[in-house]
């Protein structure tokens, strides 16, 4: 058992021939681990195209590549939990991917017929919302899934001890940013201990970056958190440039703050709207997605001006509109407040899943999550408060550090690295994500080694977890921001 | 014949009823703006459910598998015979009408246990066991609730408590009374944020995770239903029922019967789901006492004040 009860179906009926030219979609997302802001624009975007908590009541597959082998078979069994007709839309992985392909499995494999849009907000809906022509789900049945089984604690010596339970929340499930199975031992709706099983989304991003050039290498980088992509490689550029004992000019210096701000506040709006799914606060989730949609075309809208330039260190300009922030952080404050002052949110998110600053620095835990500790409780509620506050404060950085920044000259962009170590730290949406670079002088990498943040987070989840209510269980792993493509590397 | 007329408009009306409730949900949802697709989503959905494979999960207990929506429905139309929507014009007018009304929905959560049960897998048990949890914590209040009319009106029959309402609607003296009678029908109607039953994500869809094409159909229409029946019961009880000026008595009974439902689905859009624990706190700890204190107070204003507080 992977995801439902029992995917199998013993009886199938075959399907109606009503026809009616509007036809709303049901949707079951899979996010191999890159396609969190996808799915938080694409939910509540269109009453016609709805998300569903079980791949019974969907109508279409959503999946978004790349997909690990190891999550492979959970892919499958939750195909064939669809009811026919049903049809798959598969979104394309990153153009790197094909580096690190060993680890990967195409959807092709796995369903032979299937529709491919590349990773926009706008084709996936536009393809979502008209099948005609579509081939039909077919699944193929090369891959064969292996029943799992969980060892149980001893039942307790009392009379009264109830049957303990194992529930398997995931691989595919919409609270974490990609797929993590966590396995709850509960007795009744107490969980007794929790098993975290990673690793569905490793790609090997790291050792991949060994055998490649230095160009390509920073492709990679991009690639180890595909929600924070600008992170990551600016992080690979920084160090490069400390191995080349060379110094962006001021201009450029302040586009990246401007970009690294804005990738902050968008994975933290997306969050937001992942989260208050999570928790069903519908009010909430209308207002986040909101946000997180204007922030989102907004950076889209910039991308194509600037943020290449910006995070390579070549030519760079402030892009335009950048006072449009100045209202969306003023909107964010707002939202933030009103969380504040939520009577009825705070049952859901005060003095649940509390996290102690010496828990977490011990952990090696950094950004929202530690300083939600340090600022406030420490639980879900001050998580959710802290990450909205810093949101704000990135929007209205990033609107200074674009107007600052003005047009300079081209820079040529060099990859002849000396040989040498180089040592960075970024501060990413879930925290500081470090780098260990070494460079023999030759063409490719000698060593890389990334520091994860949520890699960091997710060794305290199951210790979370234990004692804690069922219902409390999703909603604080949905208050952690894990992104697991990068937890997984 | 008669029985059969009765039958036919009693469905009817229920459907139409669930409809409502759809649109309504989808309007509160979207805006104004999007009426239309308001209006044609609902429609569409039920065209693709028919379309849809009914799939049955392996080592289900088919029986209890397949009976459970048609449970829920008949219970739901078994307690709207006893809503009179007009003078004379009810299904069924027994003296202990609205004694029937909550003994015949008690069925709804038997079907709600059925279908967790019957499905072969944790997420579904879960989910029943929540469901019936919350049926003995909440049709408590919710009888409790309706125990004021009953007092003011000393009758149980739905048009009697109708007819004593003809100078006063009883939500004026008994606001405490409706707004329990509201949330205890939002929790035993499991929607949200009471919905914890077979919409929490931790338990992909619960007590519906397995059910698909008409059998999923079948289940949200007995939900829907059962919601709009005990809005009209809400109406019966503390709005005057049918009676108004000017337009016919079943228009008044449907315009009251939309807003209430309007309102409560509005309400709750402001509320994140609930835990399971902190619903029955709710129940046992609020709701219970504070409808032990209308019932009092209830009896104290029809004892002192000529007209039962009116």
């Amino acid at each position: 058992m992977l995801l439902t009860g029992s995917v199998d179906a013993d009886g199938r009926t075959r399907p109606g021939r009503l026809v009616w030219r509007a036809t709303p979609h049901r949707y079951f997302a899979i996010d191999g681990g890159s396609g969190a802001h996808l799915l938080a624009a694409l939910a509540g975007r269109d009453p016609w195209l709805q998300p569903v908590a079980s791949p019974r009541h969907a109508t279409l597959l959503i999946v978004v590549e790349p997909i690990s082998r190891a999550l492979a078979p959970a892919v499958l069994e939750l195909a064939r939990a669809l009811p026919r007709p049903a049809r798959v839309l598969v979104v394309n992985g990153a153009r790197a991917d094909y580096v690190v392909q060993q680890s990967l499995i195409s959807a092709t494999e796995l369903f032979p017929a299937v529709r491919r849009v590349e990773p926009s907000v706008e084709l996936v809906h536009a393809a979502a919302l008209d099948p005609a022509g579509w081939p039909l789900l077919t699944i193929s049945e090369s891959l064969i899934v292996a029943p799992d089984t969980v060892p149980l604690p001893l039942k307790r010596d009392r009379e009264l001890a109830t049957e303990l339970a194992v529930l398997s929340l995931g691989p595919v499930q919409p609270f974490t940013a990609g797929p993590l199975r966590l396995v709850l031992i509960c007795d009744g709706e107490q969980v007794l201990s929790a098993q975290v099983q990673a690793n569905y989304a490793r790609r090997g991003i790291a050792e991949a970056m060994h055998t490649v050039d230095w160009l390509m290498a920073a492709n990679l980088a991009a690639q180890l958190d595909p929600l924070a992509p600008i992170t990551c490689r600016i992080a690979y550029v920084q160090a490069v440039e400390q191995l080349q004992g060379r110094s962006p000019s001021p201009s450029v210096l302040r586009l990246r703050v401007a970009a690294l701000a804005l990738e902050r506040a968008r994975n933290y709006l997306c969050w937001l709207v992942r989260f208050t799914h999570a928790i069903d606060a519908r009010r909430l989730a209308s207002n986040a997605h909101s946000l997180a949609t204007r922030l989102s075309d907004y950076v889209s809208r910039i991308a194509g001006e600037s943020a290449v330039g910006i995070v390579s260190g070549s030519a760079a300009s402030a892009p335009a509109g950048a006072a449009l922030l100045a209202p969306l952080a003023e909107a964010t404050r707002a939202l933030r407040r009103q969380i504040d002052r939520d009577r009825l949110l705070a049952l859901r998110t005060r003095g649940i899943g509390v996290l102690t600053r010496q828990q977490l620095e011990a952990a090696g835990v950094s950004g929202p999550t530690l300083d939600a500790s340090k600022r406030g409780a420490g639980d879900i509620h001050a998580r959710l408060c802290e990450r909205l506050q810093v949101a704000a404060d990135d929007l209205l950085g990033a609107m200074d550090a674009m107007t600052l920044g003005n047009a300079d000259a081209a820079l040529e962009t060099d990859w002849h690295v000396p040989p040498g170590e180089a040592r960075v730290s970024i501060a990413g949406p879930r925290g500081r994500i470090g780098l260990r670079l070494v460079s023999e002088g030759g063409d490719m990498p000698a060593l890389v080694e990334w520091e994860r943040p949520s890699a960091a987070l997710l060794s305290l989840v199951p210790d979370l977890l234990a004692g804690q209510k069922l219902a409390d269980a999703e909603a604080i792993v949905a208050s952690l921001d894990l992104a697991m493509a990068e937890a997984d590397g | 014949m008669n029985t059969l007329v009765t039958v036919m408009l009693v469905l009817f009306g229920l459907l139409v009823g669930a409809y409502v409730v759809a649109l309504l949900e989808r309007l509160l949802t979207l805006g104004l703006p999007h009426l239309n697709t308001a209006v044609v989503i609902p429609i569409a959905e039920v065209a693709a459910l028919l379309r849809q494979e009914d799939l049955t999960p392996r080592g289900a207990d088919v029986q209890l598998f397949r009976s459970a929506p048609l449970i829920a429905l008949a219970a739901v139309a078994l307690g709207a015979l006893v809503i009179p929507i007009g003078p004379g014009l009810v299904g069924f007018d027994p003296p202990i009408g609205l004694f029937y009304f909550i003994v015949v929905l008690g069925p709804f959560a038997v079907a709600m246990m059925n279908a967790g049960w019957g499905q072969n897998g944790k997420e579904g048990l879960f989910g029943a066991f929540r469901a019936a949890a919350y049926l003995i914590s909440y049709e408590v209040p919710l009888g409790f609730a309706a125990i004021g009319p009953v007092m003011a009106a000393e009758s149980l029959s739905t048009t009697r408590i109708i007819a004593a309402q003809q100078s006063l609607w009883y939500a004026v003296w008994q606001p405490l009374g409706l707004a329990l009678y509201l949330i205890a029908a939002l929790f035993v109607t499991f929607r949200h944020p009471f919905d914890s039953a077979y919409a929490g994500s931790e338990l992909e869809g619960g007590v519906l995770g397995e059910y698909s094409g008409p059998n999923l159909l079948l289940f949200k229409l007995a939900l829907n239903t059962l919601f709009v029946l005990l809005m009209a019961m809400g109406v019966v009880l503390f709005l005057g029922g049918w009676q108004g000026p000017l337009l016919p008595p079943p228009v008044w009974f449907a315009i009251k019967t939309v807003a209430l439902t309007a309102l409560t689905l509005w309400g709750v859009r402001f509320a994140p789901r609930l835990r399971h624990d902190q619903m029955l706190s709710l129940a046992w700890k609020i709701l219970l006492p504070a409808s032990l204190i209308n019932i009092v107070l209830v009896g104290i204003l029809a004892l002192i004040v000529p007209g039962g507080g009116a």
